[in-house]
């Protein structure tokens, strides 16, 4: 009896997965890589060549109070939009997981706004707060007299983008949720109400440990694409009212890097973003998938 | 043997139609070239498209290759190209600062500015990159003649006391004072600190932002907090209303056009919006006044087209740039269009220009007979301009003084620190 050769089965594998794998190096690690490189040098595009200055961009960027009232608003945005489209998503999935025409346009309803683009999203939005948009016409008519400066007042500014954000990520959130529900057996839930369970124990029994996987599905995108938010500020509030009230560690990289040419120093910005991000993902990933495992 | 030959005879071929491109015609610029262009509501495409083929007709060995900026922000579109090797042949009202020290830019001669008014504008290390084809008075004071007249106010304020004055007579009448805005652009909340640094601080020292440069003054110093303190003593006064901050540029145009806010100080380049749309009241228009009345007029020119020193047409692309500036017909169109005044020797507006361009017009006229000009603070762009990156700090200092997130001497620490990190 003949083996089969070892070599043909190596060569059908690796042209399997090189493609991928060269499309990762090129457009992830090597961009990474160059953009670490970057950070440790004062490259400014108008003026060539870069010096060597190992780690003075990372000295200076933690003393820096720009980049830490960044670190802050980034941090507060994407601590709501991890929690709220996620809270949200579940109970208006809970309450459309019914057959019918009428939850059918209700999910499409929910979902339409994950397919708009950000910025279409944003401008829309732009005009709704404006100070003397229909929100706060509506509430004039109400009877509010000052009603609030929802992008003016820079204590309100950054939880108007949040909710711009939070609203146009609730139908991914939905319809995440809504896959879970629908993977949960029937014959559990019955097995339960023949238990004597009522809705809310055979929800927190049954129905929410198998929905893990959605929670964390959701909870991992929410987080990256929070942290990395750039499109919504930059449309709707350009980083302001005022100086750091908005600007989000991306935005601050971008006009950092492009608009002060100062492309070394916004490198340092985005490794250090990367690095948290990492680290963040891991660490809840690592939580939540423990969850699952536990099940 | 006969592959060869035909990769010969292509190679032939494709040598000569070359050549008779480069070559081709005695008159005519000949060759392509890449133009960088911006639309806005003022200038649309058609605006481009007519102005560029007026040029070619002309030159009808030239073929001009239209690039369009995404968005309103041509320099940082520039660099975008630049980075990528794409960087146009000709680009217009790019900030010519970075490109032109990295030698992307080239430098016209003397002979080839002959025909402009201001040909030492916007000098960079000692060359002058931008054809200085326009000036822009920023800002000039625009404002509703029915409410002024409404408030009891019969002449317009040439002094800061006889500003405050007409503001508090406004305020009493129920109406905002001041009509701003600032959004995604940011800069319609600043106009009134520009003008305030411009008259004030530049009117006795035109070259301090030359002198910051050289750390010889600084943010913090009296002059500049001064300044600074005359624009926070309008908002404390309440004569702007912070609300206002989150209007992007179009909405803030419209609001004043829609009769909210009596007094409007905004770039002339607004006199074309105001004759175009015809509000039901009338506009005015006034020089940023000065403490005690003396005539300080703010102004920038520049704005014109960059050529970029590397093109592979130099030749076809200055012509081309020339050719495109000093068209009558091209100067006449920007002048309705964008309200811009023409800085060309012998040029004479067309006469069928709206009433508020006219006005704007003549009290330019005035301060350049008077010589009262000096620069427009942020909006320089060349030795004597702010830092890269800079401007829209000082755009941030302005909302954290409208919206009290900043006392004036915060604000004025910021932006040294800010300057600091810019370097």
């Amino acid at each position: 009896m003949r083996r089969k050769p070892i070599l043909p089965r190596v060569w059908h594998f690796a042209s399997f997965g090189a493609p991928g794998v060269v499309v990762y190096l090129c457009f992830v690690m090597a961009p990474i890589l160059i953009s670490f490189g970057y950070s440790l040098t004062n490259h400014n595009p108008f003026n060539p060549p870069a010096e060597f200055v190992g780690l003075e961009n990372y000295r200076l960027l933690f003393q820096d109070e720009q980049f830490l009232t960044a670190l802050r608003v980034t941090t507060i945005l994407t601590v709501i939009v991890v929690i709220v489209p996620n809270l949200l998503g579940l109970g208006v999935a809970v309450l459309l997981d019914r057959k019918g025409w009428l939850y059918n346009a209700l999910r499409s309803m929910f979902f339409t706004p994950v397919i708009l683009s950000s910025v279409v999203v944003s401008i829309i939005w732009t005009k709704l707060l404006d100070d003397r948009g229909p929100v706060n016409d509506a509430l004039r008519a109400l009877g509010v007299e000052h009603p609030p400066g929802w992008l003016s007042d820079p204590d309100l500014a950054l939880y108007s983008v949040a909710s711009i954000v939070c609203w146009q990520m609730l139908g991914f959130c939905v319809v995440v949720y809504l896959a879970g529900l629908q993977g949960v057996p029937a014959e559990l839930l019955e097995a339960a109400e023949i238990d004597g369970a009522g809705p809310v124990r055979r929800f927190r029994a049954v129905t929410w440990p198998l929905l893990a996987p959605s929670l964390t599905i959701n909870t991992v995108v929410l987080l990256i694409s929070a942290f990395k938010t750039y499109d919504y500020v930059k449309v709707v509030t350009n980083g302001g009212p005022g100086s750091g009230t908005t600007a989000t560690i991306a935005f601050d990289v971008l006009a950092t890097g492009l608009d002060a040419n100062h492309v070394g120093y916004a490198s340092a910005m985005a490794m250090v973003m990367l690095v948290i991000v990492a680290t963040l993902t891991t660490i809840v990933l690592r939580f939540l998938r423990r969850r699952e495992v536990d099940l | 043997m006969r592959r060869s030959f035909a990769l010969g005879a292509a190679l032939l071929l494709a040598a000569s139609l070359t050549g008779c491109t480069v070559g081709g015609g005695t008159n005519a610029s000949g060759g392509e070239i890449t133009f960088l262009t911006f639309e806005t509501p003022n200038l649309p495409p058609s605006y481009w498209d007519s102005a560029i083929k007026r040029v070619t007709d002309r030159d009808p060995g030239l073929r001009v290759k239209k690039l369009v900026a995404p968005s309103t922000d041509r320099t940082g579109y520039a660099k975008q190209l630049l980075q990528s090797g794409q960087f146009p042949d000709v680009a217009i009202a790019v900030d010519s600062a970075g490109f032109a020290e990295s030698g992307n830019l080239y430098a016209w001669t003397p002979e080839e500015l002959k025909d402009f008014q201001f040909p030492g504008a916007n000098p960079i290390k000692g060359g002058h990159h931008q054809l200085p084809a326009n000036t822009q008075t920023i800002p000039p004071i625009y404002y509703n003649k029915k409410l002024f007249a409404d408030a009891g106010i019969t002449s317009t304020p040439s002094t800061w006391n006889e500003l405050l004055a007409a503001s508090e007579k406004l305020k009493a009448k129920g109406v905002t004072p001041f009509t701003i805005g600032g959004g995604k652009e940011g800069f319609p909340s600043a106009m009134l600190l520009d003008g305030l640094v411009s008259v004030d601080v530049y009117g006795k020292t035109p070259d301090w932002l030359s002198q910051r440069r050289a750390d010889q003054v600084k943010f913090t110093d009296p002059a500049f907090q001064q300044a600074f303190g005359k624009f926070a003593d309008l908002v404390a006064k309440g004569y702007l209303d912070k609300t206002q901050v989150s209007r992007d540029y179009s909405a803030t145009e419209a609001a004043f056009l829609n009769g909210e806010g009596a007094m409007y100080p905004m770039g002339n380049w607004f006199a074309a919006s105001a004759d175009a749309k015809k509000p039901p009241f009338e506009i005015g228009v006034f020089n940023f006044p000065s403490e005690d009345g003396k005539l300080v007029v703010p102004a920038y020119t520049g704005g014109g087209i960059v050529v970029n020193a590397k093109s592979r047409n130099l030749d076809a692309a200055r012509k081309f740039a020339l050719a495109f500036q000093l068209d009558k017909q091209q100067i006449d169109a920007s002048v309705k269009a964008d309200g811009l005044f023409p800085a060309i020797k012998g040029y004479t507006p067309p006469a069928d220009v709206g009433p508020v361009f006219k006005a704007g017009y003549e009290l330019y006229k005035e301060a350049v007979a008077k010589d009262a000009v000096v620069n427009a603070f942020s909006w320089e762009t060349a030795d004597d301009g702010l830092l890269p990156g800079m401007k829209d700090k000082v755009y941030q200092a302005a909302q954290d003084v409208i919206t009290g997130r900043r006392t004036v001497a915060d604000a004025c620490a910021f932006l040294d620190t800010e300057w600091a990190k810019a370097r």
